[in-house]
């Protein structure tokens, strides 16, 4: 019985992927992605004056807010519009004799190949470019990036399920729209929300705050984790030596954010194939 | 003239990160066994002769008592007894070149041990290359000495704290450093307590600071470069200092700063070039100071401007990709900020007079925030950021403390910097490149599966 849902599970799986790979959209986002990650690769060399290391920081830390503005919104635009089908076509997909969270999860993770693969080519030309002048010191942080992005598409594919579960047909534009609105939140207004927050409360508390707001959003926990990894300490000055002393070292701030980021791809995950499961669909 | 150095002493001692050298007592002559075979030769010179050092190995300390001159022809190699100072200058007007010296990392930081120390006025010293050495060419109490195209490198392996300056300069009134290079020390060029010199030419780079420097007045610094210091320079407690011409480059350390001025008045800096650091300008109680004609680039933090700091200006320097123009501590400033151009000004020139139409402003309501809170740093790469400064812009009734260059350049002026910005060397990297290649196969294969098979079952997508 297990062996047989795996099964389904790798059949639905590819067959998202190659549905992905064959979409336009999926196709549109790879190629923006790798000319915007080639834009910057290139442009972060002649801004830097090409001076070896430092130029390749800069260039990953250009990188990584790509990443987190763009895979975070395309994640969730590309979910919804996958996992919310068409007037009529929930009904079709459901009656088929597979399970519903079996089908869910196996189209997520299809999602998840397709998206990723669009990432490892902008990261993979970014890369020829970057290497090609750079040495090779900054491997290690580039590849930490390219994994902070398919964690972050893991991670927003998670939340577009949760947020699709049940709005197919008419239904679609407002699982578009709430999707679009939490991109702005964790994106934009979490950030700001927190900062304002902080401003009023005593600089203990408001530390405390900022520290744990940082590992709690994905798209921050991503930023921080990539951004340390790559320049080390010097990535956010003194606010760097505050987030290791509240996290008792790199080690556990490691740990927390591979927990927060985990958490975030699970929770929504299970929750959506709970509700897909238990739901009538007429 | 002996009050103000115990105050200078007093205060020294207060600071904690400060050499130690006037508590010591000047080293002597050496005992005899530790001597070198060239000692017979100093000891029967007549003053004011030559002697001539043919190619060769000298183990053992040589002691300077008298005003000769020590030339080296063919590179002798002059190997230390490892207690102490390889070279000791004891006389006035001592002139030493062409020579290798070799510490072989004796003596202690304490005793000021040297490649060169030299206690006595007016001394030369060219050509050398010292290595292996706590401290390079030390000058104590010598006026009027220079040192030239000499090449210091560190005891390899030591930290920072267990190693001295290379070119150490302690109450020398008048000196010249004259193009010497000094490598992986603890400070490539430590000055303290002497006025009235002359820093040319030099380079001082992969070390802890590049430049550290306390009271000591009326120097002038040209054509030098600091290169990837882990501090990078820092000027304290000094007046009437002019920087021409030199370069602050690659300093990234965790609280590296190009250049640093805490309670220096009346500096002058033109025409540097300042990149590559975390951050670039620091000034801390500071008065009377111009900065013009920098280029100041590629920074963290491009200044950093403490209240306390006055009457101080910016003029015609070029601020080009800098994360950051200014974070201010304190409430206000009164730091003049004119004709400067900024590369984050993005406000049209439509009246054509070479200046934007609009004030650019370089304080913002996020740097003022993490000024004041620590931890803000660690959302000041995000998104947030940006939107609290467009919000500012859009909404100027948000704004804390209004610092604006009035009339910002809408192009980059042409500068007279230092334009070899040094490249690091490019390594090519098979590694990173096949890795990248892989990448890009692997991310390119799903789409090329996608076009080659037709699929069979309907899907869910549009």
């Amino acid at each position: 019985m297990a062996g047989e849902s795996v099964r389904t599970l790798i059949l639905c799986a590819r067959q998202e992927m190659l549905l992905a790979a064959r979409s336009r959209w999926t196709q549109l986002f790879a190629v923006v992605f790798a000319g915007l990650s080639l834009a910057v690769a290139s442009s972060g060399y002649i801004l830097s004056g090409g001076s070896g290391l430092q130029d390749f920081a800069r260039t990953a830390a250009s990188l990584v807010q790509l990443v987190l503005l763009l895979v975070p919104l395309t994640s969730l635009v590309m979910g919804v519009l996958a996992l919310t089908p068409e007037r009529g076509g929930a009904e079709i997909l459901y009656a088929q004799p597979i399970a519903r969270p079996i089908l869910l999860l196996g189209t997520l993770i299809g999602l998840f190949e397709a998206l990723v693969a669009a990432e490892a080519l902008g990261f993979g030309v970014a890369g020829l470019v970057i290497f090609a002048r750079t040495g090779s010191d900054g491997l290690a942080g580039f590849a930490m990036v390219a994994a902070g992005s398919a964690v972050l598409t893991a991670v927003f594919l998670a939340i577009a399920a949760l947020v699709s579960v049940g709005q197919h047909g008419r239904k679609r534009v407002r699982a578009l729209a709430i999707a679009l609105v939490t991109w702005f939140a964790l994106a934009l207004l979490f950030d700001v929300a927190v900062l304002a927050a902080a401003s009023l409360l005593r600089s203990g508390h408001a530390s405390r705050l900022l520290i744990s707001s940082v590992l709690v959003n994905p798209i921050d926990a991503v930023r921080t984790a990539s951004l340390l990894a790559i320049e080390g300490t010097g990535a956010f000055g003194a606010g760097s030596l505050a987030l290791l002393r509240f996290t008792g070292g790199p080690g556990g701030a490691a740990l927390l954010i591979a927990l927060s980021l985990s958490l975030w791809i699970v929770v929504p995950t299970w929750t959506a194939m709970r509700r897909l499961a238990r739901m009538d669909i007429a | 003239m002996l009050a103000p150095v115990l105050f200078a002493l007093f205060v020294a001692q207060g600071q904690g990160d400060m050499a130690v050298s006037a508590s010591t007592t000047l080293e002597q002559r050496p005992a005899a066994a530790r001597l070198s075979p060239l000692q017979p030769r100093v000891d029967a010179a007549a003053p004011g002769s030559v002697i001539d050092v043919a190619a060769g190995t000298y183990t053992g300390d040589l002691y300077i008592d008298r005003p000769v001159r020590l030339v080296g022809h063919g590179r002798p190699l002059l190997v230390g007894s490892g207690s102490g100072s390889v070279v000791l200058v004891r006389a006035a007007d001592v002139v030493v070149e062409g020579f290798d010296i070799d510490g072989r990392a004796g003596g202690d930081l304490g005793r000021d041990s040297s490649g060169i120390h030299i206690a006595a006025p007016r001394a030369i010293i060219r050509d050398c290359r010292v290595r292996n050495s706590i401290f390079g060419i030390y000058l104590r109490e010598a006026n009027g000495s220079r040192v030239e195209r000499c090449r210091i490198d560190g005891i390899p392996g030591k930290s920072p704290g267990e190693k001295g300056s290379g070119l150490h300069v302690w109450n020398t009134d008048g000196f010249e450093l004259l193009h010497n290079e000094i490598v992986d020390v603890r400070d490539g060029i430590y000055i303290q307590s002497s006025p009235h010199g002359v820093v040319r030419g030099n380079v001082a780079r992969d070390l802890r600071y590049g430049l550290h420097y306390m009271y000591s007045d009326d120097n002038t610094f040209e054509d030098n470069v600091f290169e990837n210091g882990a501090a990078g320079t820092t000027l304290m407690y000094s007046r009437r200092i002019t920087f021409r011409h030199n370069q602050f480059i690659h300093n990234r350390g965790f609280a590296s700063v190009g250049l640093l001025f805490k309670n220096c008045d009346d500096i002058v800096a033109e025409s540097n070039l300042i990149a590559d650091n975390a951050r670039g300008i620091f000034l801390e109680g500071s008065s009377r100071n111009v900065f013009r004609g920098n280029l100041i680039a590629a920074s963290d933090i491009a200044i950093v401007l403490y209240d306390s700091t006055s009457d101080t200006r910016f003029t015609g320097n070029s601020f080009v990709g800098n994360l950051t123009p200014l974070s201010l501590s304190g409430r206000r400033t009164d730091t003049i900020f004119a004709d400067n151009y900024w590369s984050g000004n993005e406000s049209p020139d439509l009246d054509g007079d070479g200046r934007s139409d609009q004030p650019y402003r370089l304080s913002s309501l996020f740097d003022h925030l993490r000024g004041n809170l620590t931890a803000a740093d660690l959302v000041s790469r995000s998104l947030a950021a940006s939107a609290v400064a467009a919000a500012e812009q859009a909404l100027p009734v948000l704004d804390p403390i209004p610092v604006v260059d009035a009339s910002p350049r809408s192009h980059p002026p042409v500068l007279d910097v230092p334009t070899e910005w040094r490249n690091a060397e490019v390594r090519r990297a098979p590694i990173g490149l096949l890795a990248s290649a892989a990448l890009t196969l692997v991310g390119a294969l799903p789409f090329a599966a996608g076009r080659r098979r037709r699929v069979v079952l309907s899907g869910a997508h549009a």
